[in-house]
C-alpha cells in the first residue's frame, strides 16, 4: 500500500470509531486530537525550525481565554469568538518570536517559558475579569453534550492541521525552516529572510495552538489556569519526543498514544506519568528516532526483508 | 510603617534570600560547567527536603538534625552524579546533534518522573518535620529557629562553595573547564570526571536548600516548581554563568519579594520578581553581570 492510501484508510477508521465506542473513549479520542494539533504545531516550531519555545501551552491558554472572554464579556458569536482567539493567540506569538529574535537556545528557552509563568499568572491573579481559579464557565460550540459531532470536528481539524504542515514543510518555506535550524547563519548568508521566517513560524504555530485552544475550552465548557502550568509543556514535549520528533506522523502517533494511555491506565494514578517519563529518558538515550521511527523500521522490515538502512539520528529526510 | 516590622521583614527576605542563592548558584554552577540549564533543579530541591524530613521523623530523630543535614545533601549529591553518569554524559559523547535541547529535554522530563514518583511513593500529602531549634533572639527582634538555622546553613555552604572553587587545585580545573573545555582537556583535566562532580555539587546545593527549608516550607510533590521559578528568575536577574550576580540576585530578590508583600500587597508576591526580572532585563539585557555573550 502506499502511504496516500494508508493514510485515507486510518482517517476514514478514525472517522468511523464513533459507530463502535462508547461516549466516554470518543471523549478521550477527541482530547487526544486537540493534543495532535497541539503536539504538531510544536514540533514546527521546536523540530524544524529549533526554536525550542517552552511557551506553547500558554498560547492554547491565551487562544482559550481570548475566545472564551469574548463570547462571555462581549457576547460574541462562539464560532467568531474562536478566530479572534486564534488570531490573539497567534499576535502574541508573533509578538514573542520578535521580542525573541536574537536569542538562542537557553535563552530562548528561558525567556519563552518565563513568558509562559507570566500568563498563567496574570490569568490567575485578575479574577475579575478571568475568574481565575475559580474557573470560567465557557458556551459551548454546539448545541449538544454528546461528544461525537466535536470528535468529528477536532479530528477534521487535526488532519487539516497535519496536512497543512505537510504542506508548509515541502514548500519553499519548509526548506528555509529547516534551513535556521541546522545553521542560522549559513541561512542568513543563503539569502534567508531569518528574522521574517522566525516571526512567521512563531505567529504561525501560536495561532494553530490559540485555535485548538479555543475550540477545547469551547468543548469542555469550563477553563481554569491549571491548563496553562508548565506540566502541560512537559506533556506536549513527552508527546513528540516519544512518537519522533521532525517527523509528521510522529506527534500525532504520540500524542493519541499518550492520552488514550494514560486514559486507559488512570487507575495507576500518578505511576502512569512515571513510565512516560522513563520511556521518554530511554527514547532520547538510545533509540532518538522514537515510535514513529520504530514504525517505519518494521514497515521497512516486512516488505523488504531487512532494513534498508539504520536511522543515526531523529534528523533524517523528513516525509 | 513601624521600623521595628520594616526590619523584621527585611530580615526575613535576607534569610529566604540566601536560600534562592542556593539554588541559583547550582543552577549558574551547572551551566558554566556543562553548558545546560538543569529544568529538574527544584525537583532535587523536592528530594532534599523529603530525605530530611525523612532523616528527622524517621531514622534519626529530632534531636540529631545537625547530622541529618550532610547526609541529605551528600545524598541529593550522589543521586545527581547518577543521573548525570547516565543520562547527560552520553551528551558530549558526540552523535547528539543539538547539546542544549537534548539536555533541556531529558531535565524536563526528569522532573516530570520525579514529581510523580513522589506522589507514587510519599502520596500528595504535605510533610514538615517538627522545628528543631529554639527561637532566637536577634537584637530587639525574635527570629525563627529553623529559619535561623537556615540562613546559617546557606551561608556556610556558600562560604565553603566559594573557597572549593576560588581556593582549591579542583575548583580551578572547574573554572578552567568553565572557561574553555577543549583547553583543559589539553591540559590533562578530566572533563567527564569534572561534569559529573559538578553537576553533583550543583543538584546538592538545591538539595540542601530543600532540606534547609523542610522545616519552614512545607514538604510536598510540587514543593519544587515554584523554587525552579525563583532560581530561574535569579539568574536571569544576575546574569547567567556569573556566581556574584546570583548571590546578589538572590538576597536581591528575597529582599523585594517580602518588603513588596508588606508594602504592597501580599497576594502578588510572586509577581514581583518577575516585574525586577523584566526591569533588568529592559536596563541590562544581560543580567547585572552576565556574559557578553548572548548567543549561548
Amino acid at each position: 500500500m502506499r502511504p496516500p492510501v494508508l493514510i485515507a484508510c486510518g482517517l476514514g477508521a478514525a472517522a468511523l470509531l464513533p459507530l463502535l465506542l462508547g461516549t466516554y473513549p470518543i471523549h478521550v479520542l477527541t482530547v487526544a486530537c486537540y493534543y495532535v494539533i497541539l503536539a504538531s504545531s510544536w514540533n514546527l516550531i521546536a523540530g524544524y525550525t529549533g526554536l525550542f519555545s517552552l511557551a506553547h501551552h500558554a498560547f492554547a491558554g491565551i487562544g482559550a481565554y481570548a475566545s472564551a472572554l469574548l463570547a462571555v464579556r462581549a457576547g460574541a458569536p462562539v464560532p467568531a469568538a474562536i478566530v479572534c482567539g486564534g488570531l490573539c493567540a497567534g499576535a502574541a506569538g508573533y509578538g514573542l518570536g520578535s521580542v525573541t529574535l536574537r536569542m538562542r537556545a537557553l535563552y530562548l528557552a528561558l525567556a519563552t517559558w518565563a513568558f509562559a509563568e507570566s500568563a498563567r499568572i496574570v490569568v490567575s491573579m485578575e479574577y475579575g475579569v478571568t475568574r481565575g481559579d475559580l474557573g470560567l464557565a465557557v458556551p459551548l460550540l454546539l448545541p449538544t453534550s454528546s461528544p461525537r459531532p466535536y470528535y468529528e470536528l477536532f479530528l477534521v481539524c487535526a488532519a487539516a492541521t497535519v496536512a497543512g504542515l505537510a504542506l508548509l514543510l515541502r514548500s519553499r518555506i519548509g526548506y528555509r525552516l529547516r534551513a535556521i535550524r541546522d545553521d542560522e547563519t549559513v541561512a542568513r548568508a543563503a539569502g534567508v529572510d531569518t528574522v521574517r521566517w522566525k516571526r512567521f513560524v512563531f505567529g504561525m504555530s501560536s495561532g494553530i495552538a490559540g485555535l485548538a485552544g479555543a475550540l477545547y475550552g469551547h468543548y469542555v465548557g469550563l477553563l481554569s489556569p491549571a491548563a496553562m502550568q508548565f506540566d502541560e509543556m512537559a506533556l506536549i514535549i513527552i508527546m513528540v519526543i516519544l512518537g519522533g520528533q521532525r517527523t509528521l506522523v510522529g506527534p500525532v502517533i504520540g500524542a493519541v498514544v499518550v492520552e488514550v494511555a494514560s486514559e486507559g491506565l488512570r487507575a495507576y494514578g500518578q505511576l502512569r506519568m512515571v513510565v512516560f517519563a522513563l520511556l521518554v529518558l530511554a527514547i532520547m538515550r538510545v533509540y532518538p528516532p522514537g515510535l514513529a521511527g520504530l514504525g517505519r523500521a518494521l514497515w521497512t522490515r516486512l516488505r523488504h526483508g531487512q532494513p534498508r538502512r539504520r536511522y543515526h539520528r531523529a534528523s533524517g529526510p523528513a516525509t | 510603617m513601624d521600623a521595628t516590622l520594616l526590619t523584621q521583614y527585611a530580615l526575613a527576605g535576607l534569610v529566604i534570600g540566601a536560600i534562592y542563592c542556593l539554588m541559583a548558584v547550582g543552577i549558574t554552577f551547572i551551566y558554566s560547567v556543562m553548558r545546560m540549564i538543569n529544568w529538574a533543579m527544584g525537583e532535587f530541591y523536592m528530594i532534599g527536603g523529603y530525605v530530611q524530613y525523612l532523616l528527622i521523623a524517621d531514622w534519626l530523630g529530632p534531636d540529631r538534625w545537625y547530622l541529618a543535614l550532610p547526609l541529605a545533601i551528600a545524598g541529593v549529591g550522589a543521586l545527581g552524579m547518577v543521573v548525570q553518569r547516565v543520562l547527560l554524559r552520553p551528551m558530549f559523547a558526540g552523535g547528539i546533534e543539538r547539546l542544549d535541547e537534548y539536555a533541556t529535554i531529558v531535565t524536563i522530563s526528569l522532573t516530570v518522573l520525579f514529581r510523580n514518583l513522589a506522589v507514587v511513593i510519599f502520596g500528595p500529602y504535605q510533610f514538615s518535620p517538627r522545628d528543631y531549634a529554639p527561637p532566637v533572639q536577634l537584637g530587639p527582634l525574635p527570629v525563627n529557629g529553623s529559619r535561623f538555622v537556615a540562613f546559617l546553613g546557606a551561608a556556610a555552604l556558600l562560604g565553603l562553595f566559594a573557597w572549593v572553587v576560588r581556593r582549591t587545585w579542583f575548583g580551578l580545573a572547574i573554572r578552567s573547564v568553565a572557561q574553555n573545555r577543549v583547553g583543559a582537556l589539553c591540559a590533562g583535566i578530566d572533563l567527564s570526571r569534572i561534569d559529573m562532580l559538578a553537576f553533583g555539587i550543583g543538584v546538592a546545593l538545591a538539595g540542601a536548600a530543600g532540606a534547609l527549608l523542610a522545616p519552614v516550607f512545607l514538604v510536598y510533590p510540587q514543593s519544587g516548581a515554584l523554587s525552579t521559578v525563583k532560581g530561574f528568575e535569579i539568574i536571569v536577574i544576575g546574569g547567567l554563568g556569573s556566581l556574584g550576580g546570583s548571590i546578589v540576585g538572590g538576597l536581591l530578590l528575597g529582599l523585594v519579594e517580602s518588603l513588596g508583600s508588606v508594602l504592597i500587597s501580599p497576594a502578588f508576591r510572586d509577581v514581583y520578581g518577575f516585574g525586577l526580572l523584566v526591569l533588568i532585563l529592559a536596563l541590562r539585557p544581560t543580567g547585572l553581570w552576565g556574559e557578553r555573550a548572548r548567543e549561548a
